[in-house]
């Protein structure tokens, strides 16, 4: 157990996606901390204060723990067996990244509709001439973070 | 924040929605984001970049332009 409540509930989420590729819910995550549920909801919501984490309306379920996300997108990550939803393209090479584990990134082009099929090593995503665009401004991510 | 096959599809894709292009970004690009992003994510000593430690990783690769400065105000 960590001294620090939202240290070891942020350990905890991440721990639970990277095992299962799927959202904790607030059991999971006190069982795996060590805590109450009533501590891991003061936390996630501590945790959402400090932009770690987005949460649905009920305030209890995890939306986004980037570069996880907790409901299907059209980016998916294959890693080890297990399949991971990102939360956007940027994050799609996050999960990888995160995982420190070779993964392949299946996502589309967002005006053609073309599958993207990208293997990423250790070292990075094979070559590729596909693109990133950002619509939103750096200054302003946090705004809409769900439409970002 | 979305993948493109190509740049003329990117812009295809903005002027049908009426929005503006921005800078696009190569996979290796993303990469070097992504990695300077979420490589120590999973660890009990992971925290999120600083305003000052995005513009140097931006800047890093080239992306120098204000729409990637998280303090801008150009943008309104």
């Amino acid at each position: 157990m960590f001294a620090d409540r939202d240290l070891g509930v942020k350990v905890a989420i991440y721990g639970h996606f990277a095992e299962t590729g799927r959202r904790p819910e607030v059991v999971d995550v006190a069982r795996r901390a060590g805590i109450d549920e009533a501590g891991v909801v003061a936390s996630f919501q501590s945790l959402r204060a400090q932009r770690l984490l987005l949460l649905e309306n009920d305030g209890r379920s995890i939306r986004m723990a980037p570069p996880f996300s907790g409901v299907p997108t059209q980016h998916l990550v294959e890693a080890d067996g297990i399949g991971y939803f990102a939360n956007c393209a940027w994050d799609a090479l996050g999960v990888p990244a995160a995982l420190r584990k070779p993964g392949r990134v299946h996502s589309r082009c967002e005006e053609s509709g073309e599958p993207l099929d990208l293997p990423v090593g250790l070292e990075g995503p094979e070559s590729s001439d596909w693109l990133f665009h950002c619509l939103v401004p750096a200054a302003k991510w946090w705004d809409d973070l769900v439409f970002t | 924040m979305l993948f493109f096959r190509s740049e003329e599809r990117a812009a295809k894709w903005c002027e049908g929605r009426g929005v503006p292009r921005r800078p696009l970004v190569t996979m290796n690009q993303l990469w070097k984001l992504a990695t300077t992003w979420y490589a120590t994510r999973l660890e009990a000593v992971a925290r999120r970049p600083q305003a000052s430690e995005m513009r140097a990783l931006f800047a890093s690769i080239g992306l120098d332009d204000d729409f990637w400065d998280p303090g801008s105000d150009r943008f309104g």
